[in-house]
């Protein structure tokens, strides 16, 4: 036996040295993170968008690009109101025709100073479709745009738009000495976005990892001040989870988190909860052209069998607002509108009323999803118990977003495939957004009416807070949005949730908000620290 | 072979719904269908679907994989190149564990058979197969980097660090330990059962009778015959191993060909998925030529050609 177990031994032993010695001398010269950087999940969640660069063909990941480039204006740190970035103001004419922006004095990180010839020359990147932009057609109101000298922009519209602004904060500045040798149909392909790029903001490029990270260095010359930190690093997750655990394990300082992790930082003083409005309004859309949702009985019945505070009590831990239109913020909320609060027997006498078991009774109703969340999981469960208790038989189905986009934007659609859909929609900072979600002008092919909404009121109540240029008179035209959808319920309103970030208790003066598509907003990454 | 490959992979990523310009889109923030449609056509995808095949095939043939979608500036083959390095790192390093071990604890349970040690090695084996490779690189992510905070929890290289092969070694072994498991479990079984087999033959008896010391049987003797079945199981087990891969970069963010997989069929990249499956393929072919080369390395009875 003694002799059998040597070769046991000398057999151990041969494995424990493929494992541990290399553990050994890994872990001798462990890695400690520099308090000068600041690593975090910049571009996790909804609002980032991994692997994106080129700020012109940004659906959102604004957080991230916001850190070097700088668009002329943009929102404050609270999405409420729109302020200088690299114009140091801007004047809006009575008619709302005339824009015009007063120049900072900026320099790009190469040292060449930023002039108005440079935003110019953006404008003309954004406004044309052929270099990629997603801004082309958002920008189809501008007629001109001309740099009278180096610090005046001024841009003139063919008719006036409400939401001009909230689009120039999304245009990013590019410097046209870098750029121009570039054909516009080339510039999309072009590596210098993730190879070279110059931005005007307080930190520059200075590395991409193939699907690791972005890192960014100081820029010591920036007109807001030298940077605290010395560099910024925006690691790539696969999923939060996977940004969780690394902050947990405390290789990254920041992340974006899903609501239903937060209690576990709830009460942890190593790090600190951000809580911000997401923005988003979560609905319940009938598809219009089915047949089943034709009367607004039945519509009704839906709102009032969910019961929306018990899902947000419970769910949502109380971090979210009921919707009973597309908004929650007060200004844009009417007096007088149906709360529509829990009533299953008031659902059924309507149902009845209606003859829902003639329309439809309890043949399953397919309802589709993109969100395969676990909250949007257990939500849905939950809906499809309360919608199941009035006889109503809805069938969630989660799918990835380009099935559900080829789906549901399908100019032909199987209406059997999505009788009705969860979904989401921004509601802000610019009232506006909800738009192409209702106008019927919006149907697919034409755009993203996804629940084929047919409403006249609707569209007509749209059509003129959207051309509206007076903010006061704005946001009364939006209140008669909101009331044409409490009465005629295009969509089952539900809430506007909240979303979190979590940040190490470490890093001060950090700015962070759960924007829509990332912002940009004011986030003065120069004031950025992190404590030893 | 690889053609045929090539076309069953068109096929079945067209059968799939939704294309890569569905999946640009933020269903919170939508686009005009008209962009849309100006991007389909400029990407070609408007086109019927065997010219878009034959089209793809022309430019393979002349070692031209084309251009990823997601990433507008990156040709196919110099990203699925630049990711082959990574995965085989791992995935051989996850090798290297598993038969080492897989043959060391072999032998252990063979040796004492029916002790308490081969029971206990039987039970962690079995745990060890039936473990799939997400759960378990959840659980040693959870324990080892989270808790712990022994290793870290993704990742090839500590971003903003200058490279080092002991920090490269420091993010390898997680993943490649929990990589190992499985396979390293299957070959400790094998090994046990095929070992035992051979202890019972006339040739180990004749051996041992000589009074060859026990070590030396079983090292000398026992252990090379015992080994083929093993080098055919290490084989067939390389396209498990790939699947293993796909998990675990996943889950540690490990930049490899399963991230860059899984990331392109998350967008539906077609040129990225199809250049990538037909490398891997291609690798899968080269190594079951290996194993059969390696079969004559160990059994002289079996020669090249």
């Amino acid at each position: 036996m003694k002799r059998l177990s040597r070769l046991s031994v000398a057999a151990l032993g041969a494995m424990l040295s493929t494992v541990a010695v290399p553990a050994l001398v890994a872990s001798a010269i462990a890695t400690q993170a520099e308090a000068a950087t600041l690593s975090g999940g910049f571009d996790v969640g909804p609002g980032g968008f991994q692997g994106n660069f080129n700020p012109l063909a940004a659906t959102s990941g604004f957080t991230w690009l916001s850190v070097y480039y700088e668009p002329l204006i943009t929102y404050d740190e609270k999405l409420q109101k729109v302020v200088g970035a690299l114009a140091s103001s801007y004047e809006v004419s009575p008619d709302q025709m005339t824009y015009t922006f007063k120049l900072a004095d900026a320099k790009w990180h190469d040292g060449k100073p930023f002039t108005a010839k440079d935003a110019k020359f953006t404008m003309g990147l954004a406004m044309d479709a052929k270099t990629g932009s997603v801004l082309a057609a958002r920008l189809k109101a501008v007629s001109s745009v001309v740099a009278p000298d180096d610090h005046t922009v001024v841009i003139k519209l063919s008719a006036p738009s409400g939401s001009l602004l909230d689009t120039m904060t999304k245009v990013m500045m590019l410097p046209e000495h870098a750029l121009s040798s570039i054909p516009a149909d080339q510039l999309a392909k072009s590596t210098w976005w993730s190879t070279t790029p110059i931005g005007t903001g307080p930190f520059k490029f200075t590395k991409y990892v193939s699907d690791q990270y972005v890192e960014l260095a100081a820029n010591t010359d920036y007109r807001g001040g030298k940077p605290a930190l010395e560099r910024v690093i925006n690691r790539y997750f696969a999923n939060p989870a996977a940004a969780i655990a690394a902050l947990r394990s405390g290789e990254i300082q920041f992340t974006y988190v899903d609501s239903n992790d937060v209690p576990t930082f709830k009460d942890n003083k190593d790090f600190k909860v951000i809580e911000g409005d997401s923005f988003v309004v979560n609905y319940l859309g009938f598809n219009h052209d089915s047949p089943i949702w034709k009367d607004v009985r039945v519509r009704k019945a839906v709102m009032y069998a969910i019961n929306r505070d018990a899902i947000i009590k419970s769910l949502y831990g109380g971090a979210a607002k009921p919707a009973n239109c597309a908004y929650v913020a007060e200004q844009l909320i009417p007096q007088g509108i149906d709360n529509y609060a829990y009533d299953p027997e008031k659902a059924k006498q309507l149902l009845t009323e209606a003859g829902w078991d003639q329309i439809n009774g309890g043949k399953p109703i397919t309802l589709l999803t993109y969100y395969t969340t676990p909250l949007a999981t257990n939500v849905l469960a939950a809906v499809q118990a309360m919608l199941a208790q009035v006889g109503i038989n809805i069938v969630p189905r989660a799918v990835d977003t380009p099935t559900y986009n080829s789906i549901v934007l399908n100019a032909t659609p199987d209406i059997a495939q999505f009788q009705m859909v969860y979904a989401g929609l921004q509601n802000g900072p610019d009232a506006g957004s909800i738009n192409v979600g209702l106008n019927e002008k919006q149907i697919p092919p034409a755009g993203p009416n996804v629940a084929r909404v047919r409403m006249p009121d609707l569209s007509k109540a749209l059509d003129t807070a959207l051309g509206e240029p007076d903010i006061a008179k704005r946001d009364a035209a939006y209140q008669d949005v909101c009331k044409v959808m409490n009465t005629n319920l295009p969509w089952a309103t539900l809430w506007v949730a909240n979303r979190y970030g979590v940040v190490s208790a470490k890093v001060k003066d950090f700015v962070w908000t759960p924007a829509p598509g990332g912002g940009p907003y004011q986030a003065d990454p120069q004031k950025w620290s992190v404590a030893e | 072979m690889l053609i045929a490959l090539s076309m069953l992979i068109f096929l079945m990523l067209r059968l799939a719904p939704g294309d890569p310009i569905d999946a640009y889109i933020d269903p919170n923030i939508p686009m005009s269908p008209a962009d849309l449609a100006d991007l389909r056509s400029r990407l070609g995808l408007d086109q019927p679907l065997p010219l878009q095949y034959l089209g793809w095939l022309q430019q393979a043939l002349t070692g031209n994989l084309g251009y990823s979608i997601k990433r507008l500036d990156q040709p196919v083959l110099g990203l699925v190149l630049s990711r082959i390095g990574p995965t085989v790192l791992l995935m051989g390093t996850a090798l290297v564990f598993a038969v080492i071990a897989g043959i060391a604890f072999g032998v252990i349970s063979a040796v004492r058979r029916n002790s308490i040690a081969d029971l206990s090695l039987s039970i962690v084996a079995l745990a060890g197969i039936s473990s799939p490779a997400f759960l378990s690189a959840l659980i040693g992510l959870y324990v080892f980097s989270v808790r712990l905070h022994w290793m870290p929890s993704g990742g090839m290289l500590t971003p903003g660090e200058e490279f080092s092969i002991g920090d490269l070694l420091h993010h390898l072994i997680l993943p490649a330990a929990l990589l190992s498991v499985a396979q390293g479990a299957l070959i400790m079984r094998y090994m046990r059962a095929s070992l035992l087999e051979v202890l019972n033959q006339d040739y180990v008896r004749t051996a041992r009778a000589k009074g060859v010391h026990k070590f030396w049987v079983i090292a000398k003797h026992a252990l090379r015959n015992a080994l083929l079945p093993i080098v055919t199981l290490v084989g067939s087990t390389i396209g498990l191993a790939i699947g293993g891969a796909i998990f675990i970069e996943s889950v540690f963010n490990w930049p490899g060909m399963g991230l860059l997989l899984v990331d392109a069929v998350q967008t539906r990249d077609y040129p990225v998925i199809m250049g990538a499956t037909l490398i891997i393929g291609a690798c899968v072919i080269v190594v079951n030529l290996l194993t059969d080369i390696t079969y004559a390395v160990v059994d002289p009875r079996i020669k090249v050609g």
